[in-house]
């Protein structure tokens, strides 16, 4: 109940960010230089025609009631629709939407199944070899630009392997699992390293702790330790290193989408910043704030279920 | 970064293709066979099936799989052959065009192809508001008096009809569009073409699929057709490496040269309509002199930009008009690199000492910042100082619109086999294009232009259309940089690919080996 009235709490303080948001991405976008009409008519384009199609899409209207019109729509759920493509906003994010979210979720998936194990693999011998190792190869990753990632794997597991394709969506759920494999992996060698440091970090802590000693006085083993009694607490932190980094990354995976052909919003959204596509990029970015959002609400569940000593009330 | 990743990406295919990973077949074994769906790759997504309002080739060239039009332009790009109509006659007082339309055409929706249909569709591409409608301003009216007549009466003499009505704009669609609402049927256009549609999922791919109902017998080989949104163009040369893709659509001319080594495909440079120009505002100082256009247009070395952006591949401009366009004249005495000349102008104009100006960039487009940096260099010698002012695409385009700029980058390709689309754009400023945004007026080239819209003899079109070739590069308007080919890399298995000076291709033709 108490998570339910946490999440209730957050959901109603969502609507003065989403004010805000509208607000700023949409005078940001009008006032930047570039109009929609002339880019989207061309170098072949005379001024008739370009008045005739600012007029079909309301921009002769005066700026507020522009932002009155655009503001009376997403209250009631429209998003408009595309100078571009000229179909609902709704259906152009419905389309992309789950390539991103496919992309986060296989992204952090994978990001955690490389970072768990070297963490526990270096905190198990503070100052060893092994940890010396996973302290400072993750860092080569994170030093790699992803685009510079990605081509190396497609060359490698699609173009020689040809384990999977080189790039794209595909239309099944099969096809969806083989083409995020390698974008996923992208992010994760890019996001793993900052987890495998803090995670290394907080079971250092852990394991120097005063629980952790008794649960070595009473024999238990070493391994069961690490993994049944001090991974649990060291994850705390580490759970928010994670959220923060997806929720950056919602917004941030242009590039990885870029690099495999993935039709993301990330991608979207830039291909209607340079066509000025005002609605998509308003649209998108309402999208991409909830999506945000969602994902730090989703970080404060996890860290209250992982440490009963957080609650939700806050 | 990117060009060096690129060139990575070719080493690397270079070097696996001689250390024999690729395993396709041999070329030579490769035979033409019936069926497949080819995969072609694209850097942009299409924008909408509208054919009569939409301007950007990535939309364009799949529509026209779909929708006909009476005439269409020739392999060469020079002239026109009956396609939905299998002839016309003009009348004497060459006001009237009576076509003959082809029998036994059927649209994708199982109803034959009627005058009534031709009739609704040129209507219709005339009377749009922001689209392609200036292509048939000289039309007066469209009858069909029999169902396999069509008569279209011109206000005026008018030459260039059969090449304008062989414009994408003027294909043949179902009168009052099937039935449908017209956002309803652009959605699902229906057409005459190869090609039918199937779907188009927005920002990832648009396929088309085989009508069976054809009227060319016996084609299209193909089943189907995907065109395939990859904005990466290291990904799509590795989507052709992997087999993936069958067709790349213009790869980077930096990657050409290693791409041509591979066993499984190959590059064509296929003769093109696009042109490259340098563009003065002829509203501001000291560009309205022309001794100052005239200058800069001789201090620019075209051959160290072709070398520079084309890597070799592309020839100097000495005409605004480009080769594969009817009436070009190859003796036009477009000025080129010479520094003396240059000087010598400079000194006859109103700043004999030099000045500064400043060329808008359109932020991110790697030939735009080639062209700025080697102009930088070129005019150095005069004393003149250009400052390279970058900008996002839109924001240069917008401000190209309004004049606000003093010199920029543009480029044409031509739709039609007429030079009069290019030239009434780029000289004439009546038309509302501010000739080609750059303010640009001669009375004797806008006269020479109306003149020659109403010639129907071409010796007496040849000589007005040498006439303002030759004096648009003496007033040096623009500067002419340089043509360039159209550049495709494609899979060996591909054969009779062939895209046309005006960027079209014809995709019937087309066959896929196994």
């Amino acid at each position: 109940m108490a998570y339910l009235a946490f999440i209730g709490r957050r959901m109603w303080q969502l609507l003065p960010v989403l004010f805000g948001i509208t607000l700023v991405v949409f005078f940001m976008i009008h006032l930047i230089p570039g109009d929609p009409a002339s880019t989207l008519l061309g170098n072949r384009s005379t001024p008739q025609a370009v008045a005739a199609l600012r007029s079909q899409f309301g921009l002769d209207e005066p700026l507020y009631q522009q932002y009155l019109d655009f503001l009376g729509r997403v209250v009631r759920g429209d998003l408009g629709s595309s100078f571009v493509y000229k179909s609902p906003v709704r259906d152009l994010v419905q389309g992309r939407i789950s390539a991103t979210l496919w992309l986060l979720g296989m992204g952090a998936l994978f990001s955690l199944l490389l970072s768990v194990p070297l963490a526990v693999l270096a905190a198990s011998r503070k100052g060893g070899a092994r940890d010396q190792a996973v302290r400072i190869v993750p860092l080569i990753g994170l030093g790699m630009p992803a685009v510079w990632v990605g081509l190396m794997l497609q060359l490698f597991f699609a173009l020689k392997l040809g384990w999977f394709p080189v790039s794209g969506f595909g239309a099944s759920f099969g096809e969806h699992v083989r083409s995020i494999v390698l974008p996923a992996i992208t992010i994760a060698v890019a996001l793993a390293p900052i987890l495998v440091r803090s995670l290394r970090t907080s079971l250092l802590e852990v394991l120097d702790s005063d629980y952790v000693l008794t649960a070595r006085a009473k024999g238990i083993s070493r391994g069961r330790l690490l993994v049944r009694h001090a991974l649990r607490n060291a994850a705390v932190s580490s759970v928010t290193v994670l959220g923060v980094n997806i929720a950056y990354l919602v917004g941030a995976t242009v590039i990885v989408e870029r690099v495999f052909a993935l039709p993301g919003l990330g991608t979207l959204m830039l291909e209607s910043i340079y066509s000025r596509d005002f609605p998509v990029v308003q649209g998108v970015v309402i999208v991409i704030a909830v999506l945000v959002v969602l994902v730090n609400l989703a970080t404060d569940l996890a860290h209250a279920s992982l440490d009963p000593r957080v609650g939700v009330e806050a | 970064m990117r060009r060096a990743l690129g060139t990575l990406v070719a080493l690397v295919l270079t070097v696996s293709a001689c250390g024999g990973t690729t395993t396709s077949t041999a070329p030579t074994k490769n035979k033409p066979a019936k069926g497949g769906d080819l995969v072609i790759v694209k850097a942009l997504d299409s924008k909408s099936m509208d054919n009569t309002t939409t301007f950007d080739n990535d939309s364009i060239w799949i529509f026209e799989q779909m929708m006909e039009p009476l005439y269409t332009v020739t392999e060469d790009g020079k002239g026109v052959k009956p396609w939905l109509a299998t002839s016309y006659t003009l009348s004497p007082d060459k006001l009237n065009y009576t076509f003959k339309l082809r029998p036994g055409v059927k649209f994708t929706n199982g109803m034959p192809m009627t005058s009534a249909d031709v009739k609704f569709s040129l209507d219709k591409a005339g009377a749009t508001k922001g689209g392609w409608e200036f292509i048939n301003t000289a039309i007066k009216s469209v009858a069909a008096p029999t169902p396999d007549t069509v008569v279209v009466t011109t206000k005026y003499p008018w030459a260039p009809l059969v090449a304008d009505l062989s414009n994408f704009n003027n294909g043949i669609v179902p009168k009052d569009y099937a039935g449908m609402t017209s956002k309803a049927f652009y959605d699902h256009p229906v057409g005459t073409g190869p090609f039918k549609w199937d779907h188009w999922t927005k920002g990832s791919e648009l396929k088309l699929v085989k009508n069976a109902d054809y009227w060319q017998t016996g084609k299209p080989s193909l089943d189907s057709v995907t065109w395939k949104t990859v904005p990466d163009d290291n990904t799509r040369t590795l989507q052709l490496q992997g087999g993936q893709a069958q067709v790349n659509e213009f790869p980077p001319f930096s990657s050409l040269g290693q791409l041509k080594n591979s066993s499984t495909t190959q590059v064509t440079l296929f003769d093109s309509t696009k042109t490259d120009y340098l563009l003065f505002n002829h509203t501001t100082k000291p560009f309205n002199d022309v001794h100052a256009r005239r200058a800069i247009s001789l201090a620019i070395d075209r051959a160290a930009i072709i070398k520079s952006v084309l890597f070799g591949n592309g020839k100097p401009a000495n005409s605004f008009m480009p080769p594969q366009v009817p009436y070009y004249d190859a003796a036009t005495k477009g000025l080129q690199y010479d520094l003396t000349a240059a000087k010598d102008e400079l000194a006859k104009s109103s700043t004999p000492n030099g000045f500064t100006a400043t060329y808008l960039s359109a932020a991110g487009n790697v030939q735009d910042a080639a062209i700025a940096q080697i102009l930088q260099g070129a005019v150095k010698p005069l004393g003149i100082t250009i400052k390279i002012e970058n900008v996002d695409p839109a924001t240069a385009r917008a401000r190209q619109d309004k004049l606000d700029y003093q010199i920029t980058h543009s480029s044409w390709t031509m739709d039609i086999a007429d030079p009069d689309e290019l030239v009434s754009f780029a000289v004439d400023p009546t038309t509302g294009a501010k000739s080609f945004y750059t303010g640009y007026s001669n009375k004797a080239v806008i006269a020479a232009t109306h003149d020659a819209q109403k010639a129907f003899d071409p010796a007496a079109r040849q000589a007005k259309y040498t006439f303002i070739q030759q004096q648009a590069a003496d007033d040096a308007f623009m500067a002419f940089l340089y043509y360039s080919p159209y550049q495709w890399s494609y899979s060996k298995k591909v054969q009779g690919f062939l895209p046309y000076p005006t960027g079209n291709y014809h995709l019937e033709d087309v066959t896929l080996s196994k």
